[in-house]
């Protein structure tokens, strides 16, 4: 298994950068996802490392081996890369049984007859597709492609894989049961991924390690739950879910022992303590991160860390309620239990979990 | 609220008396889709089923005689083995070379960085909408072994007295239908490189093939039914081809099927009509053959490559060699357009073609055209056929099509068997068939010999192509536009003028200017129809030629030109503006 590194990596078409100085290392056997709304330069990031499209800078290395080189001209074409790729179409040729859709990449390398079907068999047998060899293409259901493609990608042992979007045209409780399956699946092989999705949960659920992307840079690199709960900016902190993000002045800071700060906040109405990753010099506007769940309606008790306010909207979600409360501090979000219903226009008090308040820069 | 239930809870009340309308408009629905069955049934079945008879019958309608078989006799002979032969091998040694250059070609367009391919794509179509009696013509004078303006210039040039080129062969009979069959056969294939997901092919260089090997093994394998297909459709119209054998072939007595059909009636002392018939009886048998085996060798096997998504396919890049692949498509539209129109264009100023001096300069030929009363008559014939019969071949087309793919109404079926029936009639034949069905007509109607019968055969040979248009059209469209705007409060024919036409027109539009395209260009039906005061100008063209006025072909040639340009322009402006817009 291979790992992966990209070195300043751009594409430009004219003036327009889609992506833009991109640095990246994936280690052997990590899965690492692309995470960014469409137009923010993950595909066109992962075509690059696939030699599908051609980097305007800067260097891309794939175990050691440089396949891309803006500066020297170098280029390696994507059919001696020897990755596998999965496609959001999974592109599986409709003139071609599902045995010779996998045999394909072991014909092109000239394997002998027995050693394809051996091995066409081994990887139908991992997506457990094995009963389904002698099939036409065209007669798969869309699950059933996006495994005949997996099985594709993985029959000649690439070095790595990329993944673009594959999960996106199942359908919801497909998506779940699949993705859930494939990382099982890569864990047990321990092979290199590279993923592309615009979906955050699906980026949390499956990745080593989630590279948020916008408009062709990276925003910010880290494991599902730092990215989740401590985010870099308000870019990356609204991409997960609809957080509320409250404006607030920061009074002190303190270090503390795993690197992290400790800041005194005081907003319109409230004042408390957040972490951060920095220090912010008192006087410091900053925003306060504090997502719906991690906030409850006080039973009584008014803490410094808490908001008066009215309730205007209660949305019944199931699993949850929803609430939109009017406060001083500006509209907030909070799930509660589906159990409780407060009346929509009557007045309650808000606390949140210091724990998860976390401030960032505005 | 309750402003807006009262005018409902009033509608409901009408209701009686809409079921009443109702049914009375089913009524009515049932009468026209009757009168279409007829009108088709007369265009298709009627001429088809005269055929038959004048096949069987020893003499022409209205003359004495008896029913035998000498006509089928005469096709079983080892003369008319040949022809067919002759006929089947010009047609395969057309196909093979226009399918590899239309290949070529659709890839240099949708595949390549080729520069300006956008502005090359619509001069390569070119040749497909010019008439082919013009390039005939044009090419019988560059290519003439005697005096042809190519030969001049290869012995001006090289100093050897030997002409290289003789246009009167079997060469050239497939040569000139190589350059009406690569735009066509371009246009099909072009659309299938441009559809296709390139992912199919990417997941491939991913799979370590390389891009020579990924195109063998996956490109044109995915494109091998449509390739199939187009090529069945072009070796039909080779056997079709009436104007390529008439031109080069009889002069060198290479004969083929239309040809043979063709000589049969005029060349005779006594026209042979029961011959003809025959012969046209059996290549309608023939193309039958052909059109079942091309349906059952493609079912099931056309592979959805596309997936609905809007993207541009990977594009090669060439390097320098993108220079290579643009000349040769300037290359291709230089010989196909330039050459014979230059022709025309030289040819129309000398006194007789093929003696090139300054003192053979004239403009007697534009004078004698344009104070010849019979040239007037056949471009005014011809533009009032051309307009009224597009407008009413799309306008059935467009009728036909509604029924058939949009409706549930019984009889659709039906409508659109026998709006498809001409797609296997060549010109030749139908218009055999339409020159028995008009004599055969009662008195009182006096259809045969007048322009009526040429509006009718172009009509009939219109029709499949404008149902097709139309039908794609209609498929672009999805059903609940139609549905939503009856559910606001649209009738039947609001939904119809507002929601669909709106939506169809630039479609029908593009449709009409190729119907338009077609009734100008049409010459085999149109010589077995037309009579003294309905010529129609390929007619003309055509006696002009046999009386050795080459030099006036070239200049009704010339505007001929003029025509299709322009109107070739408008189709592109439309189907730019609106067809792409709306997504059509």
């Amino acid at each position: 298994m291979a790992s992966i590194s990209l070195q300043n990596v751009s594409r430009h078409f004219g003036d327009f950068a889609a992506v833009d100085g991109v640095d990246l290392e994936a280690a052997s056997g990590e899965f690492v996802t692309l995470l960014g709304a469409s137009g923010c330069g993950k595909t066109t990031t992962l075509r690059m490392v696939a030699g599908l499209e051609q980097n305007t800078g800067g260097r891309i290395v794939i175990d050691d081996e440089v396949v891309s080189d803006a500066a020297r001209g170098a280029f390696m074409p994507p059919e001696k890369r020897r990755l596998g790729m999965v496609f959001q179409s999974y592109a599986i040729w409709p003139h071609m049984t599902v045995f010779d859709n996998v045999a394909y990449p072991l014909r092109i390398r000239r394997r002998p007859k027995d050693e394809i079907s051996q091995r066409v068999k081994l990887a139908l047998k991992l997506v457990e597709m094995d009963s389904f060899a002698a099939r036409p293409a065209p007669a798969l259901s869309g699950g059933q492609q996006q495994r005949v493609a997996i099985a594709r990608a993985l029959v000649f042992e690439p070095r790595v894989l990329l993944l673009d979007e594959p999960l996106s045209n199942l359908d919801a409780r497909l998506r779940t049961q699949t993705g859930d399956e494939f990382r099982a699946l890569q864990k047990r092989l321990g092979i290199t991924s590279l993923y592309v999705t615009h979906d955050q949960t699906e980026a949390m659920a499956l990745s080593d390690r989630v590279v948020v992307m916008s408009k062709g840079r990276i925003l910010q690199i880290g494991a599902p739950e730092e990215i989740y709960r401590r985010p870099n900016n308000r870019g990356v902190a609204e991409f997960f879910g609809s957080p509320n993000l409250i404006a607030a002045t920061a009074r002190a800071s303190r270090p503390l022992a795993d690197g992290l700060f400790s800041i005194d906040v005081e907003g319109d109405g409230w004042s408390g303590q957040c972490q951060a990753s920095e220090g912010f010099s008192p006087g410091t506007v900053v925003s306060v991160m504090l997502r719906p769940e991690n906030m409850r309606i006080s039973d009584g008790d008014a803490p410094a860390m808490s908001w008066k306010g009215e309730v205007t909207a209660s949305v019944f979600r199931g699993a949850q309620r929803s609430l939109s409360v009017k406060t001083a501090a500006g509209p907030l979000n909070v799930d509660i239990s589906a159990f409780a219903h407060p009346a929509v226009g009557s007045n309650i008090t808000l606390v949140a979990d210091e724990a998860a308040a976390w401030a960032m820069a505005t | 609220m309750s402003e807006i239930v009262a005018p409902l809870q009033a509608g409901r009340a009408e209701r009686p008396a809409s079921a009443g309308l109702w049914s009375r408009w089913a009524s009515g629905r049932g009468i026209g889709v009757l009168a279409i069955i007829l009108l088709l049934s007369f265009l298709t079945i009627y001429p088809f089923a005269m055929l038959f008879y004048g096949s069987l019958h020893s003499t022409p309608p209205g003359m004495a005689g008896e029913y035998n078989l000498n006509g089928y006799r005469q096709l079983l002979s080892k003369e008319a083995l040949g022809i067919l032969l002759n006929t089947v091998g010009i047609s395969l040694g057309k196909t093979i070379p226009s399918l590899t250059l239309a290949v070529f070609l659709a890839w240099i367009i949708a595949r390549t960085d080729t520069p300006c391919r956008d502005k090359l794509e619509v001069l390569i179509t070119l040749p497909f909408f010019i008439p082919p009696i013009l390039t005939a013509m044009a090419w019988a004078m560059l290519g003439n072994p005697q005096v042809g303006l190519l030969n001049q210039l290869f012995k001006w040039a090289t100093g050897v007295n030997y002409s290289p080129i003789n246009v009167y062969s079997w060469g050239g009979v497939v040569w000139h239908m190589v350059q009406y069959s690569t735009p066509f056969l371009f246009l099909f294939i072009v659309d299938v490189f441009r559809a296709m997901d390139p992912a199919l092919e990417e997941s491939s260089r991913m799979c370590g093939a390389s891009r020579l090997r990924t195109f063998g093994g996956i490109t044109l394998m995915l494109m091998l039914p449509a390739l199939t297909n187009a090529f069945i459709l072009s070796f039909i119209r080779g056997m079709e081809n009436f104007e390529s054998p008439l031109f080069f072939g009889a002069p060198a007595k290479i004969t083929v099927i239309t040809t043979e059909m063709y000589n049969s009636i005029n060349h005779h002392a006594t026209p042979d009509y029961q011959y003809a018939t025959a012969i046209g009886f059996g290549v309608m048998i023939l193309m039958f053959a052909l059109v079942i085996a091309q349906w059952r060798l493609l079912r099931g096997r056309s592979f959805t490559t596309v997936t609905g998504k809007g993207y541009s396919p990977s594009v090669m890049k060439l390097g320098k060699w993108r220079w290579a692949t643009f000349g040769f498509c300037v290359l291709f539209f230089f010989i196909t357009v330039v050459l014979p129109v230059s022709q025309l264009f030289i040819g129309s100023f000398f006194r007789f073609f093929g003696f090139y001096q300054w003192d053979m300069l004239t403009l007697e030929h534009y004078r004698a055209v344009f104070s010849s009363s019979e040239i007037w008559r056949a471009i005014s014939n011809t533009m009032l056929l051309g307009l009224g019969g597009a407008t009413l071949t799309m306008a059935l087309g467009a009728v036909v099509a509604y029924i058939s793919v949009r409706t549930k109404w019984r009889g659709r079926r039906v409508i659109d068997a026998l709006a498809w029936l001409p797609w296997m009639m060549p010109g030749m034949v139908l218009g055999i068939g339409f020159l028995w069905a008009f004599a055969m007509l009662p008195g009182p109607i006096p259809i045969y010999g007048t322009i009526w019968a040429l509006l009718l055969a172009y009509l009939a040979l219109g029709t499949p192509v404008a149902t097709r248009v139309m039908t794609g059209a209609y498929a672009q469209l999805s059903f609940d536009l139609e549905e939503c705007s009856r559910v606001h409060g649209a009738s039947f024919f609001q939904t119809l003028s507002r929601i669909l036409v709106a939506l169809a027109w630039p479609s029908f539009a593009v449709g009409w200017v190729l119907t338009f395209f077609g009734i100008m260009r049409e010459l085999s039906a149109s010589v077995l129809l037309y009579s003294v005061g309905s010529e129609v100008l390929s007619v003309v063209l055509m006696k002009l030629w046999a009386n050795g006025l080459a030099e006036q072909v070239s200049v009704i040639g010339l505007m001929m030109m003029l025509l299709v340009i322009l109107f070739r322009y408008v189709q592109i402006k439309i189907l730019q503006r609106y067809v792409t817009t709306l997504g059509v």
